[in-house]
């Protein structure tokens, strides 16, 4: 277990943070820009994690969310920083237990980061806004739910299972995407297992 | 006692086979200038990273030999250490910016604020260094707004406010257009001055020969010879290091001139001189006819793009073009001038990226102000100055073939296409390679392929030569003269004066929105107010040629 | 440049007054009301944060993120006057669609709710400089590593819009369509992400060699060009802050 944690707070990881939270906001802006109905708004955040590892993951995830909420006065994004910081951790981990190494096998992470992303924010959603998303899709599905009678947490479950899983599974295959065409030379400075050799 | 001594330095990058650096020893002493010149991919940025511990601290990798500088062993001393006594400043100005302070002044301090050095210090320093730069008058601006040739020079100040014993210099004026180049050689001018310690790689080896008390050439990783600039320039074997000796240098050999020690002069000042001692009236037959074709044939003639009475405004300013008239022909057209000049905007008027406000575009019979940039795509190829603004492919071959199939080709021919243009481009063997893991200077002619791909009838290339040595500009050369013998029209946007001499047949001279002068190269560069109004340098030849009287 | 970052420098009290006494103010307004528990305190703190942004002369650039907000408290209001589990007591009807008296009680507390952190939040966000936040959060000791994500986010983010334009011209001079049916537009957004993420990822390697050489994470105590000019009020506001706190808990445990 030591080892999936195992971080290098390195210039190169350090510097890698702020690009990932600005590949976030492209990746949100693009989406709305191309009006998709997705909001592919923590792609950096996982190219973090799958870079730096769960530590970094999760910093990213939450330095995002405080930075953006705190100076862009987006504070319904503040809320959600422990979502992102869930996020940028459970990727993280699946990608250092392999499961980005294979296209199929990134399904399994792009699960994981749903899971973590409808298992955190349900919550948040009853305990902020009594149980809805702020998206079209997913409200529609809480307020069928709650016109049916079901209880607030499975309605509210089911609303951000239907916003999360797909927006995190197109995320994750962009990532894979992105992750294979980094050259050698830029992600081997993230090897946390990276010595020196001496060739005299 | 020197400065730098280097032992048997070898050096792997991780998961590479080839040594980067293989056995390198040199010695430095205290205030020397010695210039590091080679082909890319020699090692130069390499080495100079080894001297200041990045290599192998950050890259990691293998590492054998010893690097000692200023009494500091380079890959014990923690880089963060090692910055107060050796400085780096490398090619690119915007990603030398700590991009955490938002003014020139704040960005300076930073090292200072690092290294702990108390405020009255810091502030006496910084304004001495601002002042030294002469970018004091911009202390209160936005680093990242600056031009490139402002930015370099913050980016040097940031690292001689820490006032270290040696300077780095890699490449500084590689990514700057002449203005810039010219702002940061005087800065280099200065610093060869004050005596410190400077280490400097440039491809423009006119002014390594100035100021250089010594050259290293290298290649393959290795030290090929260590010597005076005279030296190193005589060598006959510097074309197949792949290397094209200074302008001087050449003329000098055409004339059979030489010093007395038998080497070659390598700076203007010198070359006059050797030419005046001898008292040779001789008129040598130099001209400016390189790849050029010498006669403009009928076929050349028939017009390709005429732009009538146009006008355009980035939105509510000021307008860039009022009323221009130009009409381009078959001729390989380069445009030049300083930024600012209005030449992106002309291009990406005739590429359709831009609509006029008024006036009319014709490219052929058909007025294109109304087309769209998709159903031009096909026409008018345009390769945009910075190739990473346009790779997304995880292989050469697919990102070349990207465009040939926008505009539908079929799978076969896009495929027959981009392996005829990446051939031209020197890339064959490349295909499958990851754009990203090849360097600037082959990221660039993958660009250039991907356009060529294409099979457009104009093709517009916005600075090609920059990042460049000289066998990726004859390569270029090449490619423009291929194209052009095909009927296709090449418009260049270019401030490599050397390069437009050469390998043009019409010269556009562009300042403020309005075109200065138009002609074939001789006559461009033959008109002074033209150029000064212009401020553009004369190419080195013509230079040369004009202190000689020989007109 | 344009900055994402929404302070304005309007010379004001509360551009002078210390980061960490506006970040006790919203922990102060939000904490007031939910541990008072009583739906009047909301509109008091309400009202105390349209005097504060008014005393500071930006209560103009306050009322976006307002705005922005609406969307959201009108479909919690749909659905909890609607549906609310506990709905018993109709308030009103509109044809078959039925109001309920507790959903709309329940929607007002959350309405309530948002509005009062992001006016908040707003007096923090519209009056304090990251710079600023950045400089006193690394003199109270906080890593100077972290210090630089944050004013590091605030550089490059406009580089990379910057770039967005050039990338989408680019893509389109080689035939590429961004416009079209949902197919087409999908399959634009990679090659119009790819380049600007590329380049992002790639220039920190070249980033993270010019702050090492450049003494970017010494062990060592750093110093700082300027000392921020106290502000008269900070211990002022501070204490009513505080005691207004005191007071709810006392107030709720009697």
């Amino acid at each position: 277990m030591g080892k999936i944690f195992k971080t290098k707070f390195t210039t190169a990881t350090i510097v890698l943070i702020p690009a990932c939270i600005g590949i976030n906001y492209l990746g949100k802006l693009f989406a709305s820009l191309l009006k998709l109905p997705l909001w592919l708004d923590c792609i950096g955040t996982c190219i973090g994690a799958c870079l730096g590892g769960p530590v970094i993951g999760a910093v990213c995830g939450a330095a995002n969310n405080l930075i953006y909420g705190l100076t862009t006065g987006d504070n319904i994004t503040l809320v959600y920083a422990f979502t992102s910081l869930c996020i940028g951790l459970a990727v993280g981990i699946l990608a250092r237990m392999g499961f980005m190494s294979t296209f199929p096998k990134s399904f399994v992470c792009a699960l994981g980061g749903g899971l973590a992303a409808v298992l955190v924010s349900t919550p948040l959603n009853i305990i902020f806004w009594g149980g809805t998303t702020g998206n079209v899709w997913g409200d529609a599905v809480f307020a069928a739910t709650q016109a049916g009678g079901m209880s607030v947490g499975i309605g509210s479950l089911l609303d951000e299972i239907v916003v999360d899983v797909p927006d995190k599974i197109i995320t994750i295959i962009i990532v894979y995407f992105i992750l294979r065409g980094l050259p050698r030379k830029l992600t081997a400075l993230y090897d946390v297992n990276a010595k020196t050799e001496r060739l005299d | 006692m020197p400065m730098i001594n280097i032992e048997n330095l070898k050096y792997k990058y991780p998961d590479t086979d080839r040594l980067a650096l293989d056995g390198i020893s040199l010695s430095v002493a205290p205030g020397e200038f010695i210039g590091i010149v080679g082909p890319n991919g020699a090692g130069k940025s390499t080495l100079c990273q080894a001297m200041v511990g990045l290599v192998p601290q950050f890259y990691h990798g293998a590492y054998g030999g010893t690097v000692r500088v200023a009494d500091c062993l380079a890959d014990q001393v923690p880089v963060q250490n090692l910055c107060e006594k050796v400085g780096l400043i490398f090619q690119n100005p915007f990603n030398q910016l700590s991009g955490a302070r938002d003014t020139v002044y704040g960005e300076v301090a930073y090292g200072l604020q690092n290294l702990g050095i108390e405020r009255e210090e810091m502030k006496t320093r910084i304004e001495k260094v601002l002042r030294q730069l002469d970018i004091w008058q911009y202390r209160d601006r936005n680093p990242f707004d600056l031009s490139g040739g402002q930015m370099q020079r913050v980016a040097i100040a940031s690292i001689l406010v820490m006032e270290p014993e040696v300077v780095i210099l890699d490449e500084p004026t590689s990514q700057l257009d002449p203005e810039g180049t010219e702002e940061v050689f005087k800065v280099v001018d200065d610093l060869a001055r004050t005596g410190r310690t400077i280490i400097m790689v440039e491809q423009k080896l006119e002014k390594m020969a100035k100021y250089c008390d010594k050259l290293v050439l290298m290649q393959k990783g290795k030290v090929v010879a260590f010597d005076i600039p005279e030296k190193i320039f005589a060598r006959e074997d510097l074309e197949e290091i792949g290397m094209e000796p200074p302008v001087f240098v050449k003329i000098c050999k055409m004339c059979g001139l030489t010093n007395p020690d038998g080497t070659y002069p390598v700076t203007l000042e010198a070359t006059v001189r050797l030419f005046e001692q001898q008292e040779r009236q001789m008129k040598p037959d130099i001209s400016f006819k390189g790849n050029r074709n010498p006669h403009i044939s009928a076929e050349k003639s028939g017009k390709v793009f005429q732009m009538r009475e146009v006008s355009f405004a980035y939105g509510k300013k000021v307008p860039v073009f009022e009323n221009l008239n130009l009409l381009l022909d078959h001729r390989t057209t380069a445009i030049i001038g300083q930024n600012g000049a209005g030449k992106t905007t002309l291009v990406r008027l005739l590429k359709g990226l831009l609509k006029p406000i008024s006036g009319s575009i014709y490219f052929r019979e058909e007025d294109i102000s109304q087309k769209t940039v998709a159903m031009l795509a096909g026409k008018v190829g345009y390769v945009f100055q910075n190739p990473d603004d346009q790779i997304f492919k995880y292989n050469v071959l697919d990102e070349v073939m990207f465009g040939p199939l926008n505009i539908g080709m079929n799978p076969e021919t896009a495929k027959e296409k981009a392996l005829k243009a990446l051939e031209l481009m020197g890339l064959s063997g490349k295909e499958k390679e990851n754009p990203y893991d090849l360097d600037l200077h082959e990221r660039k002619m993958v660009a250039i392929a991907s356009v060529l791909a294409m099979d457009t009838e104009v093709i517009i290339l916005d600075e090609p030569t920059i990042a460049q040595d000289d066998t990726g500009k004859k390569r270029i050369a090449s490619m423009i003269k291929q194209l052009s013998d095909r009927g296709k029209l090449v418009i260049a946007i270019l401030h490599d004066m050397d390069f437009v001499a050469e390998n043009f047949e019409r010269v556009i001279v562009m300042a403020h929105g309005t075109v200065l002068a138009d002609g074939v190269p001789e006559e461009i560069f033959a008109q002074d107010e033209v150029l000064k109004k212009a401020r553009l340098q004369k190419p080195s030849m013509t230079q040369l040629l004009e202190r000689l009287g020989m007109e | 440049m344009n900055s994402i970052s929404l302070y304005i420098n309007k010379g004001s009290w509360l551009n002078r007054l210390h980061p960490y006494t506006k970040l006790l103010y919203i922990l102060t307004a939000i904490l007031v009301p939910l541990i008072g528990g009583k739906l009047w305190l909301f509109p008091v703190m309400i009202t105390a944060s349209l005097c504060i942004l008014a005393s500071g002369r930006i209560l103009g650039k306050a009322m976006p993120l307002v705005l922005f907000s609406f969307t959201l408290i009108l479909v919690i209001f749909l659905i909890q006057g609607l549906f609310n589990h506990d709905n018993r007591t109709v308030m009103f009807s509109i044809g078959v669609i039925t109001f309920y008296r507790e959903g709309v009680l329940f929607a007002v507390r959350i309405g309530c709710n948002i509005l009062n952190m992001l006016l908040s939040f707003g007096i923090f966000v519209l009056t304090t400089s990251p710079q600023e936040l950045v400089d006193e959060l690394e003199k109270s000791g906080f890593s100077p590593r972290f210090g630089y994500i944050i004013n590091s986010v605030f550089q490059i983010l406009p580089q990379m819009l910057a770039a967005r334009d050039v990338i989408a011209d680019a893509q389109r001079s080689r035939g590429m369509e961004t416009e079209g049916n949902m197919l087409v537009r999908i399959k634009a957004f990679l090659p119009l992400i790819s380049p600007v993420v590329m380049s992002s990822l790639i220039n920190t390697r070249e980033r993270a060699i010019a702050l090492e050489v450049r003494g970017f994470g010494r062990k060592q105590k750093k110093t700082w060009l300027y000392d921020r000019t106290k502000c008269k009020w900070d211990p002022v506001v501070r204490g009513i802050l505080v005691f207004l706190l005191v007071l709810v808990i006392v107030w709720r445990i009697w």
